[in-house]
Order: structure tokens, then sequence, then C-alpha cells
């Protein structure tokens, strides 16, 4: 007391902080250190997270946020060089094992810290913007231990020794393998990507091109493709294992470049084995390996393509220009048929039914079915012959399937119409001899070419139709009112409407008395009841079933086409005729009746009359009698007529013309229908467009396009323009 | 038997509770309780007691928080006391969403009524995103979080401000007078909870760095920022900087005899993709409302009072806000007044809506200009010393804020689900919430 009475009186500086230890912060701190220790060495059982928490709270209150944050650090990041020192101690195989169980340790320890340290990671260090704990944690994992000089390399070398391992069929451990990948994508996409992905892709680089140039020199294409496939599966499953779900592009995209692109042109023109062969010997198991190899890389399939399209070019090409082949039109076709179904279950099968492969088979069977100009009348003798007999005994529905085929065909002709100038023949052939076996069949492909060319295209042939069932009523009505016609001969008459069927010069002949009666009759039966038209017999087309009795009393039904018929009337009132004597009689044209007369008398076991001299060809000079010793097994006899069933070289000629003639006011149609709409147009567009307008028909001619449009002009249809010669007009 | 494994005694503070695991797993991972349960930590056996050494009031409200979602607070606990209770647990989320419930204009609750030191008169009153706010006064802007705890108070350089806004909860933009003689002036960014100035945005003219004077500002959800400016030389017209770099991306200067640079209102319409740009009387002589589309560099709309009959000041525009789902600026009166203008026809006039002439008699003694504000639908308008609420297609009157002291409203601003009135005569701001929803 005395002695402050002598100081004198200070006043102390006001401390605005009061802080009751100064060492408080370090004592904390010294709590909060030592447990990160104990963490980290798995003794954590004591901890109590209550006072860890507490203690970390209060020095972020207290001010201390800083002192804490790179203490943890510091502290955090001694551990971890002491860890990457163990790791890095660790041989051989132990190393990865080493280094993925330190890095669980550290994930469970940096789980830990960070919930002591909670209260710092939301205010301290959310404020400050510093890098949160667990980030913080991860990099210090990177640069510590990953980025570390004397693991990075080791690292980085092991895991792709293991891949290669892996690569060359040593089982490795993918659970590990899995794990310490893992570490890296947890790190960060960089680091992934920076520190492996990059790496790991240039080695399957280089390992690819070193295997792919070895299986290349050793393997056929087929093995080699097998290869590929087997090394591509195993990357996708290896991504799968144990790689980031992104790297798979990646990896695929490496295996596709270094055994597939690099070696596509090699790999699709191998000799013995590369695609063509693949092709010729149905290899459809390779061919569908190399569709989807193929198609992973730039050009693969339309290399592929390429090569198909050329190859079937070629073979086509040959195919319908072999003399030797044509020489059948109906196995002509079925070859063209066979082909085209081979080549659609290779699409089909192999090529995943790519419409890119589909367009090219459609081409390419365009391309070479028009090299023969006879494909539209072999396409149409096909299916004459499938109508005629073919179809017999198969059900309706493979019918379906063979006239849908036909039909794919057909779609491929240019010249359209001239099939129908042939079909219609055949039909008509058909229809009026009675061949056709089926008429669903018949009407069924009429229904298809109708959708498939318009009505205009099968009108005809539908009329043709509809006058043989008029007939049939036609021949109802005649003999209803003709009741005394019972007895005696038959007539059938089938009334054609002109123009509906293929025009043919109607050729005359002498019918016998008793036919020509009823046929008088018919004629009024008919003018009676249709008023306008006008009849005309097409004798050359009609048939005749007649009954012989011959030397022996043998009976026989002849069938004989109508001149046939003719002929054999004869010898009713004569035993022996000269040739003479039966052209006057029959007024038959030579040509034809010499032909009616071969197939009487010298086919052989047909010969119902004989011929003097015996000789095969008929001359003017021969004179004929009836074979009186004729037998047959049969009571029916038909008498065939000596037909060519192809077409003569003249014939086809005269076909010709006709569908040039044909197709000339087509032409007209088409340049007046575009010159109406355009009123004005230069002459390539007019080729152009005419041309196209027509193509589902035919393909027209620019030089016939050029003479109809002369033609027009000079029936004023159209009007060259004045001053540029190219223009042309339309006058209304 | 019978009693569930994860019931779990708690020691805080000397006083007992018990409470289960489901009841805390509300708290989520990353708070106190996630931690303690994770398997990391060795917990003592189910029927030792955990000790916590905080206060027990809190705890019991805290854990009633949890349990319930609801938040109930006993007259005896200071806010500040809870808010740091709920801190340390990692909890103040939980807290922030349990005070108060979505916005809405017609149930707002008066919450509380903040006074502030700062001498004259307010500027501007800005509501964040996360339920705090600023308040520009003067030279200097205060700012509140959402526990309306003040924070360090930001300024540039002293200078008188002319608006702040907030770019999120973290970032305050504020726009400030250019300081005579010296430069400087113009914008800033600033750390919402330190108050440092982060960044401050220039323009340049010709490649030249020029100080200007900064005014009305917006922000568009594509991270642009928009202030008026107004410089020495050429720099009039409407700025633009990116949020992220703070670099000055587009400047459109005003065409001559048109005020950009004066603006009192700054609004970014983003259907239509461009910025209403509003200077009203009495900053200048004529009121001024236009659209401009920055991508062409373009005035699209525009709209003024120069030559229409002005008979008394009753018909001038006071306050524009656009309203894009009507396709109209609202504007309104000295009195209160609302007027629509259409935004499709261009050269419309302002259709007025007279509704009540009362309020003429009994103007305050300090009256203030009306505010309007547009939040969801809902149009508020502040008058003397009240907030209208009007909704529907035809603006109906439906509430009436109104607090009996501090004089009139100067300012108010709506956001973070809070609504902010400041008020002119007493330095204070009210702030209303809308109360959480009923129990039943």
């Amino acid at each position: 007391m005395s002695n402050q009475k002598k100081r004198n009186f200070q006043i102390e500086a006001f401390k605005h902080r009061v802080v009751v230890d100064p060492k408080y912060a370090d004592k904390t701190w010294q709590i909060l250190e030592r447990a990160i220790h104990q963490i980290y060495n798995q003794d954590a059982s004591g901890l109590s997270f209550e006072e860890l928490y507490r203690n970390a709270y209060n020095m972020v209150l207290h001010k201390f946020g800083e002192k804490l944050y790179t203490g943890f650090i510091v502290t955090m990041t001694a551990h971890l060089k002491e860890k990457s020192k163990l790791i890095e101690a660790a041989q051989g195989g132990s190393f990865l094992e080493e280094l993925n169980k330190k890095w669980n340790e550290h994930n469970k320890a940096l789980e830990m810290i960070r919930d002591i340290l909670m209260y710092m990671d939301r205010t301290y260090i959310e404020s400050t913007k510093k890098t949160h704990v667990h980030p913080m944690g991860l990099s210090l994992w990177r640069d510590n231990v990953v980025h570390f000089t004397k693991i990075h390399t080791r690292l980085l070398n092991t895991l792709l020794d293991l891949v290669q391992k892996e690569r060359t069929g040593e089982v490795i451990d993918r659970g590990l393998m899995r794990n310490v990948i893992k570490m890296f994508m947890d790190l960060g996409e960089s680091v992934y990507q920076e520190d492996f992905e990059k790496p790991f892709l240039d080695a399957s680089s280089e390992f690819y091109k070193v295997e792919s140039q070895e299986f290349i020199e050793s393997c056929d294409c087929g093995d080699y493709l097998k290869k590929a496939e087997k090394r591509l599966t195993e990357e996708i499953d290896r991504v799968g294992h144990y790689l980031d779900p992104k790297s798979e592009e990646k990896i695929t995209s490496v295996v596709e470049k270094e055994m597939i692109a690099n070696h596509m042109q090699r790999l699709v023109h191998m000799d013995n084995s590369g695609l063509v062969y693949m092709l010729l010997h149905d290899k459809y198991e390779d061919l569908g390996r190399m569709y989807n190899l193929f198609r992973r890389v730039t050009n693969g399939l339309l290399t592929v393509r390429d090569v198909m399209t050329s190859h079937l070019r070629e073979m086509g090409k040959q195919l319908v220009t072999d003399p030797e082949k044509s020489k059948d039109p109906v196995e002509f076709v079925q070859r063209l048929l066979d082909e085209r179904d081979k080549y659609d279950k290779v699409i089909s099968t192999a090529f995943g039914n790519d419409k890119t492969f589909q367009n090219a088979l459609n081409s390419s069977f365009e391309y070479f079915i028009n090299l023969n100009a006879r494909s539209p009348e072999f396409i149409s003798l096909f299916v004459d012959d499938k109508l005629r007999k073919g179809i017999k005994g198969i059900v309706d529905v493979d019918v379906e399937v063979i006239l849908d085929k036909v039909m794919m065909l057909f779609r491929y002709l240019q010249e359209k119409d001239v099939f129908e100038k042939y079909y219609k023949q055949h039909l008509a052939k058909r229809l009026l001899s009675g061949k056709t076996v089926s008429d669903d069949a018949e009407r069924s492909l009429i229904v298809k070419l109708k959708t498939e060319c318009g009505y205009q295209f099968t009108s005809k042939l539908e009329g043709m139709f509809t006058d043989m069932k008029t007939s049939e009523d036609t021949m109802r009505g005649f003999y209803g009112s003709h009741p005394e016609l019972s007895e005696g001969p038959t007539l059938i008459v089938q009334v054609l409407t002109t123009g509906s069927w293929p025009t043919q010069p109607a050729v005359p002949c002498n019918l016998p008395a008793e036919v020509s009666v009823l046929c008088e009759k018919f004629r009024s039966y008919y003018l009676g009841t249709h008023t306008g038209r006008r009849l005309t017999w097409q004798t050359n087309m009609g048939t005749a079933d007649i009954k012989a009795v011959f030397g022996k009393g043998q009976k026989h039904e002849l069938n004989v086409s109508t001149f046939q018929m003719c002929v054999l009337m004869l010898f009713n009132n004569a035993d022996r005729l000269s040739y003479k004597e039966i052209e006057q009689a029959t007024e038959i044209p030579a040509s034809d009746l010499k032909r009616c007369l071969q197939s009487l008398a010298c086919v052989k076991g047909k010969n119902v009359i004989k011929k003097e001299p015996m000789s095969k060809d008929i001359g003017e000079e021969d004179s004929f009698y009836v074979n009186e010793k004729f037998t047959s097994k049969f009571y029916k006899v038909k008498i065939g007529t000596v037909v060519a069933q192809k077409e003569t070289e003249p014939e086809k000629q005269e076909t010709r013309q006709r569908v040039e003639e044909d197709r000339k006011p087509q032409i007209e149609a088409a340049i007046v229908r575009i010159m109406k709409s355009r009123k004005i147009l230069d002459h390539n567009n007019i080729i152009a467009e005419v041309t196209k307008q027509l193509q589902p028909r035919f393909l027209a001619n620019p030089t016939e396009i050029k003479k109809r449009i002369e033609a027009l002009i000079e029936r004023d249809f159209l009007e060259r323009d004045s001053t540029d010669r190219k223009l042309y007009r339309y006058l209304a | 038997m019978g009693i569930s494994k994860d019931r779990i005694k708690f020691n805080v503070g000397g006083r007992l509770f018990e409470t289960t695991a489901t009841t805390l797993a509300n708290a989520g991972r990353n708070s106190f309780f996630g931690a303690l349960f994770d398997d990391g930590w060795n917990l003592s056996p189910q029927d030792s007691v955990i000790f916590v050494d905080r206060n027990s009031d809190c705890f019991a409200v805290l854990l009633d928080l949890l349990r319930t979602g609801d938040l109930n607070v006993p007259a005896n606990i200071p806010e500040r006391l809870l808010h740091r209770e709920a801190s340390f647990y990692g909890l103040l989320d939980h807290v922030r969403t349990a005070r108060w419930g979505p916005f809405d204009g017609n149930r707002l609750r008066l919450s509380d009524s903040v006074k502030g030191t700062s001498p004259g008169d307010g500027t501007a009153i800005r509501a964040g995103p996360d339920g705090g706010c600023c308040v520009a006064h003067g030279s200097v802007v205060h700012v509140y979080d959402w526990m309306l705890e003040e924070h360090s108070p930001i300024n540039l350089d002293y200078q008188r401000v002319n608006d702040v806004g907030w770019i999120d909860s973290d970032n305050i933009v504020l726009s400030a007078c250019e300081r005579l003689g010296r430069g400087d002036g113009g914008m800033g960014l600033f750390s919402s909870s330190s108050g440092d100035l982060r960044y401050k945005f220039q323009v340049s003219h010709e490649n030249q760095v020029k100080s200007y004077t900064a005014g009305a500002l917006s922000f568009s959800p594509d991270y642009e920022i928009f202030a008026s400016c107004k410089g020495r030389s050429n720099e009039y017209g409407i700025g633009v900087w990116d949020q992220i770099t703070g670099k000055q991306t587009d400047f459109f200067y005003e065409s001559p005899g048109w005020s950009l640079g004066d603006a009192d209102k700054l609004q970014w319409l983003n259907g239509k993709n461009c910025l209403l740009v509003a200077t009203l009387f009495p900053r200048k002589d004529n009121c001024y409302i236009s659209l401009l589309d920055f991508r062409d560099k373009n005035m699209v709309w525009s709209w003024s009072d120069i030559g229409s009959p002005m008979a008394t000041d009753e018909k001038r525009v006071r306050d524009a806000i656009a309203m894009e789902d009507s396709n109209s600026i609202c504007v309104v009166n000295e009195f209160e007044d609302l007027g629509f203008i259409d935004l499709r026809m261009y050269g419309g006039s302002v259709r007025w809506s007279s509704r009540s002439k009362l309020m003429k008699s009994k103007m305050p003694d300090e009256p203030c200009y009306p505010k309007l504000a547009l939040h969801e639908g809902q149009l508020f308008s502040s008058m003397n010393d009240s907030i209208s609420v009007f909704c529907g297609p035809d603006w109906v009157l439906t509430s009436r804020l109104r607090r009996s002291y501090g004089g009139s409203i100067c300012d108010f601003s709506i956001g973070g689900d809070r609504l902010f009135a400041l008020h002119s005569e007493e330095n204070v701001f009210d702030v209303w919430e809308t109360p959480p929803p009923p129990i039943i």
C-alpha cells in the first residue's frame, strides 16, 4: 500500500482482446495435430469427435483460422511424404498394393480430418476463398505421392506393364487395377488424362501397330478380322473392368485406326481371302465381321461397297452377255434371280440390311440387266413359263414370292415398254390357247405391274382379261338363242377388242363348210346384239378338236390348230392330195401352210398324214395321204405346231420397230405436257425433262426426242423463238 | 426389448437430452451430427451419453427444429446466440429455411425493424438473394446478412453512392459519383461478408480509360452488368461489363437529346433480350423510357412525354417498370395513380387508371416519390409510409403494408423471400417476411 502511493498513478491502455492463455492457440493446435497423427496411424479409437470439433471450432472463433488451415496442410503433407517413402520401398508386385492400401487409408483419414475441421471448411475457408479441406487433401496426395519423382514414372510403367501382360494373355489383378485407376479419376479428370490415359493410348497405339503388321503378314483376311474383332472386344471389356467409361471411345479409335483403317485396302483386296473371295464362297460370318469392323472407320463401308459393286457389275456383265447363257431365257432369268437372292441374303445377314448396300445392289443390277437388250423379252418369257406350267403344284404364297422377285427384276429394266409389248404377246397366247394355269396368279401380276407403273400401263392387259370374260357370256348367249346347234360341231368364239391385243395380220383361209356355216350364224348373232361393230376372223390363232377314225378303226380325238383342221377336213373327201391342191382349197399362206403340214406329217409319232416323198421339209411338189396305220397310246392326241418359242431375228426386229413406233406418241405427249406448263424452254432442258418424265417406262433416245420436237413444230404445237433458235415456245 | 437401437442420449452443457438417430439424420452429412455418427468415429456404445459442451437451451430449440422442421425461439434466447449455436452444429441453413416461407405479398408480416447510425437520407435499399440486404446512405453502403448482422460497410473513395446491387449472395456492385477533379469514382465489386473491394470497373473510350459517374444498375442472367454512365466528354450512355472477368464488353452511346447516362432505372428484360432505361422527372425536365437491344445496338422501343399536354404535375411519371407477361410498362405518378403503356405499339400514350385522389388531401411533410416493384405476378408500389400490393390482370389492390413510425418510404426491394422498406425521416428499415405455412 505504501509503495503504491509513492508511484505516479498510471492508467493502463485498455486491452481489446482478453486472451486467457497466450499459448491457447498452440495448445489447441497440438491437440488437433496429435489427433491427425493418430488418425493417420489408425489409432483413432480413443479420440473424442466432440472435443476435436469443439477445439477446431474454437480456433476459428478466436481468429486462428489461418493457423489451423496451414497447420493442417503442413501436417498432412508430412504424413504423405512419409507414406510415399513407404510406397516407394515396396518391391515388385506389392508396389501397387501398397499404393492402393495407403490411398484407402488417406481417404479415410481425410474424411475424418474434414469432419473435425468442418466448421473451418464452412466459415473460414468460405470467406477467404481458399481450397476446401477435401480437394486440398486430394491435391496434397497428388503432389506428394502420385507426382513424387520416385513414384510417378514407376507407377505409370507398372500400370502399362500390367495392361501389356493382360494383352498377352496373362491374368492380372483387375480389382487392384480398378482401384488404382479410380484413384486417378478421383484426383480429377486432368490427372487421369495426363498421368494415365494419354500414355496408355500412346502405348496401345504402338502395340497395335506392331501387332497388326505381324497379323497382316501371316493371316488371311478372315483370320485377321477375327483377331481384330477379338482385340476390340478385349479393349472394350478392359474399359468396363477398370478404366473411365469415357476412355472407351478413345481406345477403340486407336484399335480401329491401327488395326483396320491402316490396312483397309490390303484387307479388302487380299487374294484368295478378301472381300470378293468371301462373296464368291458365301462366307457370311466373315462378311458380317468385315461390315461391323469397317463401319467403325471413315470410308470403311465405302471401300467395302465399292469393291462389292465392281465385283457385282463384273459378274453380272459376264452373266448377261454370255451368249451361251442367253440361249435359254428361263435359265437366264433364273440365274439373275439366284444372284439377287444371294446378295439379298448377304446384305440381310452380313451387312445389317444397310440401305446404302441395298442401293448399291440395285444400281448394279440395273446397270448390267440393261446391258442385254433382250432382258425385257427374257423376263416376260420367264413369267410365261411360270404361268404356263411352272406354277402347277406350287402353293399360292410361293407363286407370290416368285412374282415379287420377277417384279424386282422388272424394276431394273429401263425399257419397260418393251417388256409390256412382249408380255402382251405372251399373255395373249396364254389366254387364247387356254394355257394359263392360274387366273389368280395372272391377275396378281397385273396388279403388281399396275402399282409399279400405273393404270395406263396395264389397261390393255386388263382389257384382254375382260374380253375373255365377255366372250364366255357371248357364247352362252349364242347357244341359248340357237338351241338347234347343240348337235353337230361346237364353235367357241373369243371376241377380241382391236388395240387391246397384239395386232397380227388377219390371215384369211377357207374354212370347211360345216364351220363356216356356224361362223356366219355367230356373226349374225353378234352383230345383231351389238351395233356398229366389225368382226374379223383370226383363223391363225384358233384351235380345233376333231374326231378321226383311222384305217383299222382306231378312234382318236385330235387337238389341232384351225389351219390344221382345214387341211385335215379336206381328207374327208379325198384320199390323196397334192400340196397345190391343199393350197388352193384352203388358201392358207405358204409359210403357215408349210409349217402346218410339217407338224401333221413329219413329227414322229404324231404324223396323222403321210407325205411323199418322205422328207423332213415340205416341197411344192409333195403329195399327202392319211396315215391309216396311225396309233397312239392316248385317245386324245395333241398335234403341236412347229413354232419358235423365242423370237427369231426378223421377229425381234419387228417387235423392236413396233416398240419404237409406240414410243413416238408417248414422247410427243410428254413434250406437249411439259411445254404446256412451261410455255418456253430451251432444247437441253426439254430433253432432260422428257427423259425424266418417261423414265418409268423407257429411256428415251435424245435424237428421237429431237425428231418428235420437229414433228410438233411442223404441226404447229411449238415454234422456235425467232431470236434464240434454241428456245421453243408452246403455241396454245 | 422393443426399444429401438437408434436411441441417442446427449449431455449438453449438463442437461440431458434423448433423441433418435433418425431425427439427427435430418441434419445431413455436412453437419456436426452427420460427422459424429459417421463410421470413421468410434462412437461409444448406445447406452452411454455423448457430451457436448454447448448451450443447452439452444440445443433444445435446434433439436426441435430437426424433429419438426419448425423453428420456435423462446423470448429468452437472443437471436444472435441461436445463430451462433446453429453455426456450430452446421444447422444455419436449417434455421434460415425454417425462419420464413416462400414470398407472398398478401401474407407478409413485419418481422424486424433495423436502426442505423448514418446521417442523412437513405438512397437505396437492395435485397440480397439469400435474405440479406444492403442500404446506401450518402457515400457508404451498409451490408446486412440474413441474420440482420451488420458486416463491414463498403464505399468507393467515399463518393456519393448512386445505386447498389447484388450479383450473388457474396458479391455487391456499387456505383458512385466521379470524384471531382480527381477522376476515380465509377463502379466497384465488393465482398458482402468482408467488405473488401474486389474489382473496379473501368470505362474505355477509344482505348483510353476515362473516369465517370455511374448511375442506375441492372444485371442479366448471362453474367452482364449494365450501368448508366456519365463521363467528362463522350462517355454518356449505358456501359456493359462481364461479371466474371470484370472487363467492359460494350457501350451504348446515347443519341443527342435522349438521356441514357442519367437514367433513374435500368431493368433487364430476359424474354425480350432488351434493357429498359428510364430517365424521369425531376432529374430531367421530361420523362424518357426506352428499350435497348445490344445485339444490334438499336433502340427498339421508346416513349417520352415531350410535347404531351401537361396541365399539372399530376401526370408526371415518377417510376416505371416493365411487365413482360402483359407486354406493357407500368408507371406511377406522384399520387400513386398507376398508368400503363403498351409495349407492342410504338409511340403509344399512358393509360392512367385513376384510383383514388384521397391521398392528395393529407400529404405528409416530407413526401417521397412512389416506387414500383414486380414479384411473381404481384405489383408493389410505395407511397408515403405504406406499400400497396396489387394482383390479377386488372391489378386490384389486395394488401397494404404500413408501419407507424419512420416517416415516408423512400425505397424498397424484394429478394430472398423478403421485402425490405427504407424510411426517410428516421434511419430505419423494415423487414417483411411471409410466415412459414400453417401447421395444418
